[in-house]
């Protein structure tokens, strides 16, 4: 089922800069792994080895927060990466 | 004159707010009488405090204990070519004076921590965090949630940014967002990726107009909205989120009650053991010792290190050197390089707290190498 990941200015250098990607997925989990296969390493940057979202990411889809890894994503939904910024 | 009463020269000032039925005199008499602290004079601090100096806010407070610097002029639009080497809360005093004279700014050139952010803090109405540091952040926040004050938070990245308002009793804190920083070294400062000029300006007045609406008390402030700004998108967004009851800080059981400066990982203890190697003299270590005495750690991106290497160095990312920090043998004396230097310094820092004694870091990165060793040697940009 396709989706869109949005993805955060600091994972950028994974997509090689691309802002989003399509991937296919029918929970976040599923959309996480696809998108770690198509960009090896990226998932780590967002889950711990707990298998828990990271403090400094949250993940939305569409505007509906997903707080675990099962939550639905339906075909067309945005499932949109958000990153804790540092910058001033 | 009365406090917060406008003298004529403030009624011809601000005439094009008090024709705004949302301000008008009271609102622009609330304007005088509040105090908001900026903290950062950088490229956020800087849009925000020349227009709340511009509005009419009575007391502007400026954070910073940094000097200016050439680099800083491509989006600190506080500063000019003249101020370089100065103090920039001295700088800025003078520069929002010279904008309105009709306010006080009063210039903090301190390091907030947790035994002096109380005092800066707790004469101020309102708080802009503009800070360049994960750890001021977090600080910021606890300390505006324990004192009970307004907080409007901005940070930026490349062509990113987001911001979002705190007000007491009204929402969630930014623990609530993001209860932890992340890892160091997992999201690279400015320095390190690089930040569009303008896009500070974006963000920065952002905050301003958000610590106006609180003052005048117009509009819906962003409070439990995330908004997000994506400069090369040219899009906006908001994504709502709601106070943890579990938050460290504001939740129903709190664990911080007080302002606590966070454990440095890169803090001066660790790097004092922390090897500092010049290209060349990397170049002779390499042509001299052993090669099982030490390990070359490169804890650039794969995508980095996929150009190029030096020979034998092993790629660590240094967001997942303490996940990997077993890959390093003992036995060696660990070297970690990135590009400029600045990873490989925050990796020395995990390294350190993860037991291994003494590492050391090739100063200057790749490119000091390049420069200096090896002019062939091509070291990947920054994505």
């Amino acid at each position: 089922m396709g989706c869109t990941v949005r993805i955060p200015s600091p994972l950028r250098s994974y997509t090689n800069g691309a802002a989003s990607t399509a991937v296919n997925g029918s929970t976040v989990a599923e959309v996480l792994a696809d998108l770690d296969r198509r960009f090896p390493g990226m998932r780590f940057r967002m889950i711990d080895e707990q298998e828990r979202i990271r403090q400094h990411i949250r993940l939305y889809v569409n505007t509906r927060a997903a707080t675990h890894l099962a939550e639905p994503v339906r075909a067309g939904d945005e499932v949109h990466v958000i990153c804790a910024l540092t910058g001033g | 004159m009365s406090r917060g009463v406008l003298s004529s020269s403030e009624l011809a000032r601000y005439q094009r707010h008090l024709s705004l039925a949302e301000i008008g005199v009271e609102g622009q008499e609330k304007l005088k009488r509040a105090s908001v602290l900026v903290i950062g004079a950088g490229g956020l601090g800087s849009p925000s405090s020349l227009y709340l100096a511009a509005s009419g806010v009575g007391t502007l407070g400026i954070v910073d204990c940094d000097r200016v610097d050439v680099s800083n002029l491509q989006r600190q639009v506080l500063f000019d070519t003249g101020g370089i080497d100065r103090l920039k809360a001295e700088a800025a005093r003078e520069r929002l004076q010279a904008l309105n004279p009709e306010i006080n700014i009063v210039a903090h050139a301190v390091e907030l921590r947790a035994n002096n952010v109380r005092d800066v803090l707790k004469d101020y109405d309102v708080v802009l965090d503009g800070t360049d540091r994960m750890a001021t952040r977090f600080l910021v926040n606890d300390a505006c949630v324990i004192l009970r004050k307004p907080l409007v938070s901005a940070a930026i990245h490349r062509f990113e940014g987001q911001a979002m308002t705190y007000v007491p009793g009204r929402g969630p804190c930014y623990r609530c967002l993001f209860p932890e920083p992340p890892a160091p070294g997992t999201i690279p400062s400015c320095a390190e990726a690089g930040v569009l000029g303008v896009l500070p300006g974006v963000l920065g007045t952002i905050q301003a107009t958000e610590a106006i609406k609180l003052i005048v008390g117009a509009g819906e402030p962003l409070i439990g909205r995330l908004l997000t700004y994506d400069a090369l998108e040219m899009r906006f967004q908001e994504f709502s989120f709601t106070r943890r009851t579990d938050c460290a800080v504001c939740g129903d059981a709190p664990a911080i009650t007080q302002p606590k400066d966070p454990v440095e990982i890169c803090g001066p203890e660790a790097l004092s053991r922390v090897r500092r190697l010049a290209p060349r003299e990397l170049e002779l270590l390499i042509a001299s010792a052993g090669a099982n005495t030490y390990a070359i750690i490169d804890v650039r991106e794969p995508h980095e290190f996929a150009v190029s290497h030096l020979p034998h160095a092993r790629n660590i990312p240094v967001g997942e050197l303490m996940r990997r920090i077993g890959e390093i043998p003992v036995a060696a004396t660990a070297i970690f390089m990135c590009r400029s230097g600045g990873r490989s310094l925050t990796a020395c820092g995990i390294a350190v707290g993860a037991g291994i004694k003494s590492p050391a870091h090739l100063e200057g990165g790749l490119l000091a190498w390049a420069a200096q060793v090896d002019a062939r040697f091509d070291v990947a940009p920054l994505r």
